[in-house]
C-alpha cells in the first residue's frame, strides 16, 4: 500500500501551501478562508462536510496516479459530490470558458480574416459542446441519481449510470488539439503575451478537467452503480 | 532475427480472455506475456518496461480511452499499444493504437498483427514528423468531412490502410479531432475555407 500524505488530521492550511491547485475544492464548497490551525476534520465537521470526500478530492487534485477507492465513500457523500461538481461547472461556464475564450479572441484579432474566423470558430464550437455537455450532466444525469437516492424514481425510463458511461464524450481531446495548434501552427504575430497566457489558460483548464473527469468515473459512477445494485429503498 | 523476446502486459477484464490470449502469445518463442491486469487501476504497480501493451479499451475508462498512450505511459514511442477488440470497437478509436488484435484472429495472424505493431511504432519513434505526400492528399479529405470509405475508395487502398495513414497524421500533428485538422488544413493553405462552407 502506498501512502497518501493528505489524512484527516492534515491541517487545512497545508494543504493550500503543499498544492495551490486545492484551492479549488475549498471555493468549490464554500469553505471561507481564515481558518487558522483547523484541521481537515475539524474543518469539515464545521462545513458538514465529509472529511474522507475531502480528503479522496484532494489526493486525486494532487497526485496524478492516484486511484480513489469508492469503498472509502458511501452513498451518504454522493449529494456532496454533485454539489462539488455543479460548483464546477459554475467555474468553468462564468469563470474559466468565459476568460479564455475572451483572450482567444482578442490573440486572433491581429490575423487575417480567414485564421482568425476557423480559429474563433473551433473554440466557439468546443465552448457550446462542453457546455451542452455540462447542461446534460446538470439536467439529466444528476437528478436521476437524486431520484434513486431519496427512492422517488418512476422506474419507466429504464435509465441507468452506464448509459451516462457511455454518453459521457471526451471533452479534453479538442483542447489538447487547440494547444498543439497554437504551439505549432498559428502563424507568428507581433504581440506574444497573449498566446503564452491562452496557452497557459488552456493548460490548467485541461488538467483541472481531467481531475473532474476522475471524480466522475471513479467516484461517483461508481457509487452509484453500487447504489442500483442495491434493492429500492421503499422496497 | 535477434533471439530477444518481446515482453509483453496485457490488460484485459475477462479471465476466460486473458488465459487464451496468454496462452496463444506464450507459445510463440518470440513473445513473453509477463503480466496480465483486469482494468487499467492497477498500472502504477507496474514497474517494468513492456515491449508492447495489450489493451481492450473496455477495461479503461472513456475519459482514459481518449488519452490511451498518457495513460499507459506510452508517449515516448518505445511501447507498442495494441488494442484487444471484441468486433466492438469503431474504426476511429484505433486511430489511437499501433495495431489492433481480434478475438477470430489465427495465432499466427496475431503474431503478424505484433511484430507489425512493433514496426509501426519505431517507425513513428524514428519519423522527422513531416507529413508524407500521402499523408497530405489524406488530410486534405479527412478535413474536407470525407469518411474512411470515401477516402479508400478513392484512393483505392484499404480501410486500415486509410486508419494507419490517420494515426500517423494524428501522431506527427498532435491533432486528433476531425476539426482540429480541418483548422490545421486551412492555417496551411491546404484547402480553402470555401471548400467546407
Amino acid at each position: 500500500m502506498k501512502h497518501t500524505p493528505y489524512t484527516s488530521k492534515t491541517k487545512a492550511a497545508d494543504l493550500i501551501t503543499s498544492d495551490f491547485n486545492l484551492l479549488y475544492i475549498f471555493e468549490r464548497f464554500g469553505i471561507k478562508l481564515g481558518f487558522g490551525e483547523a484541521t481537515i476534520e475539524e474543518l469539515c465537521s464545521r462545513y458538514n462536510l465529509s472529511s474522507a470526500l475531502f480528503i479522496t478530492l484532494s489526493n486525486i487534485y494532487s497526485f496524478d496516479d492516484y486511484r480513489p477507492k469508492a469503498d472509502a465513500l458511501g452513498k451518504e457523500e454522493i449529494p456532496q459530490i454533485i454539489s462539488y461538481l455543479r460548483a464546477s461547472h459554475r467555474h468553468y461556464m462564468n469563470s474559466s470558458l468565459p476568460t479564455l475564450h475572451g483572450n482567444i479572441h482578442t490573440m486572433m484579432e491581429e490575423y487575417e480574416e480567414t485564421n482568425r474566423y476557423i480559429l474563433n470558430k473551433f473554440f466557439d464550437d468546443y465552448d457550446n459542446e462542453i457546455k451542452r455537455h455540462f447542461e446534460y450532466e446538470e439536467q439529466c444525469v444528476f437528478p436521476y441519481i437524486e431520484s434513486r437516492l431519496t427512492g422517488n424514481r418512476k422506474d419507466d425510463t429504464g435509465y441507468n449510470i452506464a448509459n451516462f458511461e457511455e454518453s459521457h464524450t471526451n471533452v479534453s481531446e479538442k483542447l489538447n488539439d487547440l494547444k498543439n495548434i497554437i504551439i505549432k501552427y498559428l502563424p507568428d504575430s507581433y504581440t506574444s503575451e497573449i498566446r503564452a497566457t491562452v496557452l497557459r489558460e488552456i493548460f490548467r483548464i485541461e488538467s483541472d478537467l481531467r481531475k473532474h473527469a476522475t471524480v466522475e468515473n471513479r467516484l461517483l459512477i461508481p457509487l452509484v452503480a453500487k447504489l442500483e445494485g442495491e434493492k429500492h429503498p421503499k422496497a | 532475427m535477434a533471439k530477444k523476446k518481446y515482453n509483453i502486459l496485457l490488460i484485459e477484464p475477462s479471465e476466460i480472455v486473458a488465459t487464451g490470449v496468454a496462452a496463444i502469445v506464450n507459445k510463440s518463442n518470440e513473445f513473453k506475456l509477463t503480466t496480465i491486469l483486469p482494468d487499467t487501476d492497477y498500472l502504477r504497480q507496474v514497474r517494468t518496461a513492456h515491449d508492447i501493451i495489450i489493451i481492450n479499451p473496455t477495461a479503461a475508462t472513456p475519459v482514459e480511452r481518449q488519452d490511451i498512450r498518457t495513460i499507459l505511459g506510452a508517449e515516448s514511442g518505445t511501447t507498442a499499444i495494441v488494442a484487444l477488440s471484441y468486433d466492438n470497437l469503431h474504426e476511429n478509436e484505433l486511430l489511437r493504437y499501433d495495431g489492433s488484435i481480434g478475438i477470430h484472429d489465427t495465432p499466427e495472424r496475431i503474431y503478424q498483427k505484433l511484430h507489425n505493431a512493433i514496426k509501426e511504432c519505431s517507425e513513428n519513434k524514428n519519423e522527422a514528423g513531416e507529413l508524407s505526400a500521402r499523408e497530405r492528399d489524406i488530410l486534405v479529405s479527412v478535413a474536407k468531412g470525407k469518411t474512411n470509405k470515401e477516402i479508400a475508395d478513392r484512393y483505392n487502398i484499404s480501410i486500415y490502410t486509410v486508419i494507419s495513414h490517420r494515426r500517423n497524421i494524428s501522431r506527427k500533428l498532435g491533432i486528433n479531432s476531425i476539426p482540429g485538422l480541418t483548422v490545421y488544413a486551412i492555417m496551411n493553405k491546404l484547402i480553402d475555407i470555401s471548400d467546407i462552407q
